[in-house]
């Protein structure tokens, strides 16, 4: 924070200042009033006021940098931001560049990331992606791969840019994957591209049909065309990650919903999933997962419950879960 | 009232003690901590941190901890003309805030200070709320427009103690929430988002306040949600994320919605949480090490309580206040859970307007 104080200011001369009314000179103390220190307090108090005003500024614009640099999880702060820039008709590639620098100051703040998504959904401004934004989204996966208001935006770009098939958003997916196969998030961005809805004239979901309360469960996430050539290397894809690391949940995941999306079952993985059971050592708890109930399907109920209960020793945390599996399969018909 | 710190959880094992008076002696203390530079910092999170202490209180058994007049002005202080609530005295009304308001009110059977004291009562309230829910059914935060099933949860867990449901289209939130599911069971913050374990609460707590949790594959979920216990005992929020001691709550009650909390081993589960108390100055962190602050403390008391650790009272998996308040709130509506039957009320009925 520098020297000057907006009290002193020449440019603020004609502001008078709104002070907090936060209760305290009420004849009650309040439970959590709170102790604020004088440049915020002062810097606050002039953003009240031209904030009642409305004003559309230059000087405004500055004083909400100040308090955001302060306080960036101030809430009001930013629509007010938003409306002064689209007001004055700044340059928004100026935006998004200081806007870079404080994302990757505050990782974890969320309010940055709804004010791009207001900047980017301006048609006018952005009729397509800004050149840079994925470089800037993969500096802050950087910090965090798996920040997740980082993904949820980077899903409404792509969404909202109808990036599905742009080749930049999987060589991202890929790199990430590459540097960590555990990254779940990911894996979840790569599922949406492939296999996520893509009519933007009905509301996104996570799988289609995932909001149609008529369809039946195996229905959703369905698709009604198969690319099966497609569906093979993301197949393929997901099983090379497997045998990176067997035990790492989000591919085994990932190719049930591949396999549900084609329409196919998890039977044609039997001979891939028991080469991880092979004798006697589970090398991957998913993988007898995968086998018990795709045995547990063709009423192999025996067998079934020979997998599970090795899962009840391999995995004693969840032997309660596996319990109610193997409960399941004898009482199934 | 101060959200964090001061003191650090031990990192050594700490038995299975549950530190009671030093977790009520660091809550009444919060509020004294008004020198410090955290304080201010944390100031958009303040009606959220009373409503976090407060609750803790009642579930360590110590409900009149916080002088309960005091209470009602702070709240009502922090009301804005349209109805909804700022984070603190002239913070702009935010549907998180709002919720937090409400749910004090009720724990300290206050709701009727809307109608004497605050900005057009309880009415008003509800339509702060309903103003927020947009044509597909979700809910925005603000009028800037975010969405998030925070947002949705908690206007249906705040509507529904006003008992004014009948305000939103809660069809449509349902419908919602059907749309962040994902291939893996589970739910994210928005469709398409990956599944995370916070948000998981957000919308079985939603279906369960409209009667709908008849949509939830159970087992599946109930597999993906116990999946989150790693080998410290803790819970994740998200696959190979590390535990933090808060997801015993987002996880604990989602498993107890769906009947399904005893597929996790509790014990080990108690064993971590206890381990991020600081046996000293009270509180808990979010791990075994780091610092303490009333957010963390409130979420594993709660999740201890889902468990019912020795000597803690019980709380509602759904609305995450004590039970004997929303059982005494809610009573005479239409809400199956509050006689006792779990949580899956078939017909999928939601409040009628009053």
């Amino acid at each position: 924070m520098g020297e000057t104080t907006y009290s002193t200011d020449p440019e603020w001369a004609d502001v008078t200042p709104i002070e907090l009314d936060d209760g305290s000179n009420s004849s009650v103390m309040p439970l959590a009033s709170i102790a604020y220190p004088p440049e915020y307090l002062e810097a606050t108090s002039y953003l009240r006021a031209v904030m009642a005003a409305n004003e559309m500024s230059e000087r405004a614009l500055k004083l909400t940098e100040a308090v955001i640099s302060m306080n960036p999880a101030h809430y009001t702060v930013w629509i007010y931001r938003a409306k002064i820039l689209f007001a004055l008709n700044k340059d928004l590639n100026e935006e998004l560049d200081w806007l870079n620098d404080v994302s990757l100051k505050y990782l974890k703040n969320y309010q940055i990331w709804h004010h791009r998504q207001v900047l980017l959904s301006s048609k006018p401004h952005f009729p397509t992606i800004p050149a840079k934004e994925t470089t800037f989204l993969m500096e802050m996966f950087a910090q965090d791969s798996k920040n997740y208001h980082v993904w949820t935006y980077r899903h409404w770009l792509v969404r909202h840019f109808k990036l599905w098939d742009s080749p930049q958003e999987l060589q991202d997916v890929e790199y990430l994957l590459k540097a960590d196969i555990r990254n779940n998030s990911a894996w979840n961005h790569r599922y949406m591209l492939r296999f996520g809805p893509r009519d933007t004239d009905s509301p996104d979901a996570g799988m289609v049909n995932a909001g149609d309360i008529e369809k039946m469960p195996s229905e959703k996430g369905r698709l009604t065309v198969v690319d099966e050539e497609m569906v093979d290397a993301e197949l393929k894809f997901a099983q090379e990650a497997i045998l990176r690391a067997p035990e790492n949940m989000s591919p085994w995941s990932y190719a049930k919903g591949v396999l549900r999306a084609a329409g196919r079952g998890l039977e044609e993985w039997e001979g891939f999933a028991g080469k991880f059971v092979e004798g006697g050592g589970v090398k991957s708890s998913h993988a007898v997962e995968w086998l018990a109930c795709v045995v547990a399907e063709r009423g192999e109920k025996e067998e079934a419950v020979r997998l599970f209960g090795m899962l009840e020793e391999v995995d004693p945390i969840r032997k309660n879960y596996w319990g109610y599996r193997i409960k399941s399969v004898e009482a199934a018909a | 009232m101060a959200i964090l710190g001061p003191g650090r959880a031990t990192s050594s094992p700490a038995g299975d003690e549950l530190h009671t008076s030093k977790h009520v002696a660091y809550i009444k203390n919060l509020d004294t901590r008004r020198d410090e530079l955290e304080y201010w910092l944390t100031e958009h999170l303040r009606l959220n941190g009373v409503y976090w202490g407060l609750t803790a209180l009642h579930t360590l058994g110590h409900p009149n901890t916080l002088p309960r007049d005091q209470t009602i002005d702070f709240v009502l202080s922090c009301q804005n003309d349209s109805g909804g609530f700022g984070a603190a005295p002239g913070h702009d009304a935010h549907m998180l805030y709002t919720v937090s308001a409400v749910q004090i009110l009720v724990t300290i059977d206050a709701v009727d200070e809307l109608e004497k004291r605050g900005r057009g009562g309880k009415q008003k309230v509800g339509s702060f709320i309903a103003n927020l829910q947009n044509a597909d059914g979700s809910f925005m935060g603000d009028q800037w427009g975010e969405t998030d099933t925070r947002f949705l949860y908690g206007a249906l867990n705040a509507l529904s103690l006003l008992r004014l449901l009948g305000l939103v289209d809660v069809p449509s939130a349902v419908a919602h929430i059907q749309r962040c599911k994902n291939l893996d069971g589970a739910y994210g913050i928005r469709p398409g988002a990956e599944s995370h374990a916070g948000q998981v609460f957000t919308c079985i707590g939603a279906l369960a306040i409209a009667g709908r949790l008849d949509l939830v594959d159970k087992d599946r979920l109930g597999a993906w949600l116990s999946e989150r216990q790693i080998e410290s005992g803790g819970f994740n929020g998200r696959p190979e994320k590390l535990a933090d001691a808060c997801y015993s709550w987002w996880v604990g009650s989602s498993l107890a919605m769906i009947d399904r909390l005893h597929w996790i081993d509790g014990k080990k589960l108690a064993a971590f949480v206890l381990q991020c108390q600081d046996p000293d100055a009270g509180g808990f962190a979010d791990r075994p090490g780091n610092m303490v602050d009333v957010y963390h403390t409130h979420f594993s008391l709660a999740g201890l309580s889902l468990l019912k650790f020795n000597g803690l009272e019980e709380i509602d998996p759904v609305y995450c206040m004590p039970k004997a308040i929303t059982a005494r709130c809610l009573a005479g509506t239409s809400r199956l859970w509050v006689d006792g039957n779990p949580y899956g009320n078939p017909y999928g009925e939601y409040l009628p307007p009053e």
